[in-house]
């Protein structure tokens, strides 16, 4: 029933209490500067920041972990991929395998700097609520404006979408229990099979889906929602101390990271 | 494999207006059952224990969240209780013939629009007949059949769209393609809800039907004057325990555990005992009580 | 208009000769409606499925615009403009039947703040109303409660909360109670007459018939037409009508017509348990 991503987790930490404007601007640079510097001494301050990270947000490792299990399969690919095929003097080869020092070491380094990315990425998402952080981005997103590209529309659709996913994944349940219960058989047959088996859930779905959009649009229009208009908001973004203090340390981080 | 030969040779003769449905005997020993994606895993069902005998009927009640849904989907056999059975004609899980008496076991969920998905009525009631490998002739006689039965004549119904139908109809549709199986046990989550009086009126009136050809029903509701007049059985499901199960009595007994769970007392049973008549001798519906009465 | 909105001894609603058609419909949903409601007044709306309540509600809430009316006032707006509509979007409240469909934030507070931020409300100021709506329907608990993790009566509190977190005059309340449980449509009711007795105007549409009873007026729809407005027991009184519009008789009453036909007539038609025993008693 959970989303396979990285979901937030409800606390009181110093990172929780920043501002999501701060903290997706700190996570963004360190990521581009994670990116730029390859060598294993910068990844070691970045995955120091990123441990350090963690350890304030007070989120326990089984939500961490829960968020990263996902992406383990990639980890591990991005490993194979530069152990097998990578350059360098081969000190092991069988058929079309083979295994050099360089590889290893390439390997290591991506698949390391792939963790911390998604590590830094948790901390961010499993400390801020996600209508927090659609809020931040549409206001980060506000030059966009001048072009016509309706930022605070946007963010309410994705705080919307990201409301009904828990709905529509029990609706679904739903359905392919009702078809099972009428002798559809779901985990049959090959993968041809099992897709056609999919079209009678996917119609009554997006029929269920269309109609609570249109309940939906009413009955935010009956709260006065238009859009185009200036809404204000229960929780006004509010930048504090703390989050001088957070581009300060990332600014620093990112310094001892490139020149380390 | 049975129940298609079974479904076959009874398809094989004239249809009846499924007048010779035979019902099926329910019993559920211990049954538990916990959701594993839960955020707290609170067991949904609990020891739950009670028997139904064949053409028996059980009026399932309980608050929101008291397991009555989880309960029925167990029984059908789309949740697998992990501590105790499921016995249906007396056959357990391991049984031979346990698989073929399930798909005996009709279930009809609460919202029609989850269940609807073909183009025509017709095409949307073949679905289940189609998926016991009956053969295109009798899976037709069926589809006539439960169309009939649910009262949406195929003539008149037969070819339209599931979603052009009103509420009431779909509710009804999404019935007949249950029945269109030929269920011995029919199972049903909150028919009633979202109805208006008349269209429940005729809803309870097909269940009636039902009820006096034999099919065993389970009835889940918040409805318990419509309960009180279909279902000779109790069962209260409270946090996924039962409170009572058996013989719907209307004694003493009876009113204290529907007001213990936020349940009033048959409108009937309230007027016999407010009469000082015996409320265990209420009857069920209202032309039965004003022969009483008049 | 501010005159009119002014003066509270005006009615809430004054709706006269009012249709509307679905686009691509073949008939109008509401075909000449007539309806009117005064502050403090609790109105009930019954009629088959598909009798054009639910059509009501929308128009009546100015969220769709009327094909053609005589009068189409909702707390001193006109119906007809594109204005007057925005304006009663603010003023008249509609609850839906679906509470599923009607959430739209991530927790229920900010559910609640929805309509005020749309308003424009200054953060202290939504604060402040959020605070006394969760007080005022017992969600203090939820506050930060997951719309998905509510119980139905939790999730039709919470949709009422932020119905009425916009101060309004009049409500419209559709089918609140047909999704819930005994215990949460005890809530929601409990809810509602409340309401009338702060005096907003409620229209209270319903498929329950013993809901009814406690209305001033009841008001039948028959395929989007006004076809009996009036007390309660005058609807009631004429068994054949109700029937007509797929409707029933609250349970003291089928008894009584069940005994009428056994030549039993009871005076007047009882219409609650109370009514009925002691009408049987005293014919004894």
């Amino acid at each position: 029933m959970k989303a396979a991503i990285a979901q937030y987790y409800p606390g009181h930490s110093p990172l929780h209490r920043l501002d999501p404007r701060s903290k997706f601007v700190a996570v963004s640079v360190l990521a581009v500067a994670l990116f730029v510097r390859d060598s294993f001494a910068g990844l070691a301050v970045f995955a120091a920041a990123a441990v350090v990270a963690y350890a304030l947000s007070g989120v326990p490792a089984s939500w961490f972990w829960r968020a990263f299990r996902p992406l383990l399969w990639l980890v591990g690919l991005t490993f194979l991929a530069q152990v097998l095929f990578a350059p360098g003097e081969p000190f092991f080869s069988v058929w079309i395998i083979h295994l050099s020092w360089r590889g290893l070491e390439l390997a290591a380094f991506l698949s390391l700097r792939l963790v911390v990315l998604v590590l830094i990425g948790s901390v961010l998402t499993l400390t801020t609520p996600p209508m927090a952080l659609t809020d931040g981005l549409a206001w980060l997103g506000r030059p966009l404006r001048r072009l016509h590209v309706p930022t605070d529309e946007l963010a309410l659709m994705v705080t919307i979408a990201l409301r009904f996913i828990p709905t529509l994944l029990v609706e679904m349940d739903q359905i392919m229990r009702a078809q099972r219960a009428r002798g559809a058989d779901f985990r049959r047959g090959g993968l041809r099979e099992r897709a056609k088996a999919l079209v009678p859930v996917l119609i009554p779905l997006f029929v269920l889906s269309f109609r609570r959009a249109d309940e939906l649009a009413l009955a935010m229009e009956a709260r006065c929602y238009r859009p185009g208009i200036v809404r204000t908001r229960l929780h006004p973004l509010r930048a504090g101390a703390g989050d001088a203090v957070l581009l300060a340390m990332t600014a620093a981080v990112i310094t001892a990271g490139l020149l380390v | 494999m049975s129940a298609a030969r079974s479904g076959a040779a009874r398809s094989g003769a004239a249809p009846t207006g499924g007048t010779s449905l035979p019902g099926m005997a329910l019993e559920c020993r211990g049954v538990g059952f916990t959701y594993a994606e839960a955020e707290s895993p609170i067991p949904a069902l609990r020891d739950v224990s009670f028997a139904l005998e064949s053409g028996g009927t059980l009026a399932l009640l309980g608050a929101s969240g008291s397991g009555k849904s989880t309960l029925l989907q167990v029984i059908r056999g789309l949740d697998t209780a992990e501590a105790g059975a499921v016995l249906l004609d007396g056959a357990g899980p391991g049984e031979a013939a346990y698989l073929a008496l399930q798909r005996q076991v009709g279930l009809v969920f609460q919202t029609p629009e989850l269940q609807l998905f073909a183009s025509t009525a017709r095409e949307d009631v073949a679905f289940g007949p189609r998926r016991l490998g009956w053969s295109e002739t009798a899976v037709e006689a069926a589809v006539d059949e439960a169309l009939q039965l649910a009262g949406l004549p195929a003539a008149e119904f037969g070819d339209r769209h599931p979603y052009a139908l009103s509420g009431g109809e779909q509710r009804r549709l999404a019935l007949a393609g249950v029945l269109a199986m030929r269920p011995r046990l029919l199972l049903l989550d909150e028919p009633f809800v979202s109805l208006d009086p008349a269209t429940r009126r005729e809803l309870a009136a097909i269940l009636a039907r039902l009820k006096g050809a034999g099919v065993t029903l389970v009835l889940a509701t918040h409805d318990v004057d419509l309960a009180w007049a279909l279902c000779d059985d109790l069962l209260v499901l409270d946090e996924g325990c039962v409170a009572t199960a058996g013989a719907w009595s209307a004694g003493p007994e009876g009113a204290r555990v529907l007001a213990a769970h936020h349940l009033r007392e048959p409108f009937i049973v309230d007027l016999w005992r407010r009469l000082g008549r015996d409320p265990a001798l209420a009857p069920r519906t209202a032309a039965e009580a004003a022969d009483a009465l008049s | 208009m501010s005159a009119l909105a002014s003066d509270t001894a005006l009615p809430l609603l004054d709706i006269a000769g009012l249709h509307y058609r679905y686009p691509g419909a073949r008939a109008d949903a509401l075909a000449g409606l007539e309806l009117s409601i005064a502050p403090g007044e609790f109105v009930a709306v019954v009629g088959a499925n598909g009798s054009g309540k639910s059509t009501l509600a929308r128009l009546v809430g100015g969220l769709e615009k009327p094909a053609a009316a005589r009068r189409a006032w909702a707390c001193g707006h006109d119906l007809l403009t594109e204005d007057g509509r925005l304006e009663a979007r603010r003023d008249v409240g509609v609850l839906f039947q679906n509470p599923e469909n009607q959430l739209v934030a991530e927790c229920v507070e900010d559910d609640i703040a929805f309509g005020l931020e749309n308003l424009g409300w200054d953060p202290a100021a939504i604060r402040a109303r959020v605070d006394e709506m969760l007080a005022r329907f017992h969600l203090q608990d939820l506050q930060f409660r997951e719309p998905h993790l509510l119980s139905g009566g939790q999730k039709q509190r919470t949709a009422l909360a932020g119905v009425l977190a916009i101060p309004r005059r009049a409500l419209v309340l559709d089918e609140p109670t047909a999704m819930l449980d005994p215990a949460g449509r005890a809530e929601v009711l409990a809810a509602a007459a409340r309401l009338r007795d702060e005096g907003l105007g409620v229209l209270y549409i319903t498929q329950e018939m013993d809901e009814v009873l406690d209305a001033d007026r009841v008001v039948a729809l028959e395929r989007g037409s006004v076809v009996y407005a009036g007390g309660v027991t005058g609807l009631f009184e004429q068994p054949e009508l109700v029937r007509r519009l797929g409707l029933g008789l609250p349970p003291a009453g089928e008894l009584a017509l069940e005994l009428a036909h056994r030549g039993r007539r009871l005076e007047p038609l009882p219409l609650s348990v109370d009514a009925l025993v002691a009408a049987l008693e005293t014919g004894r």
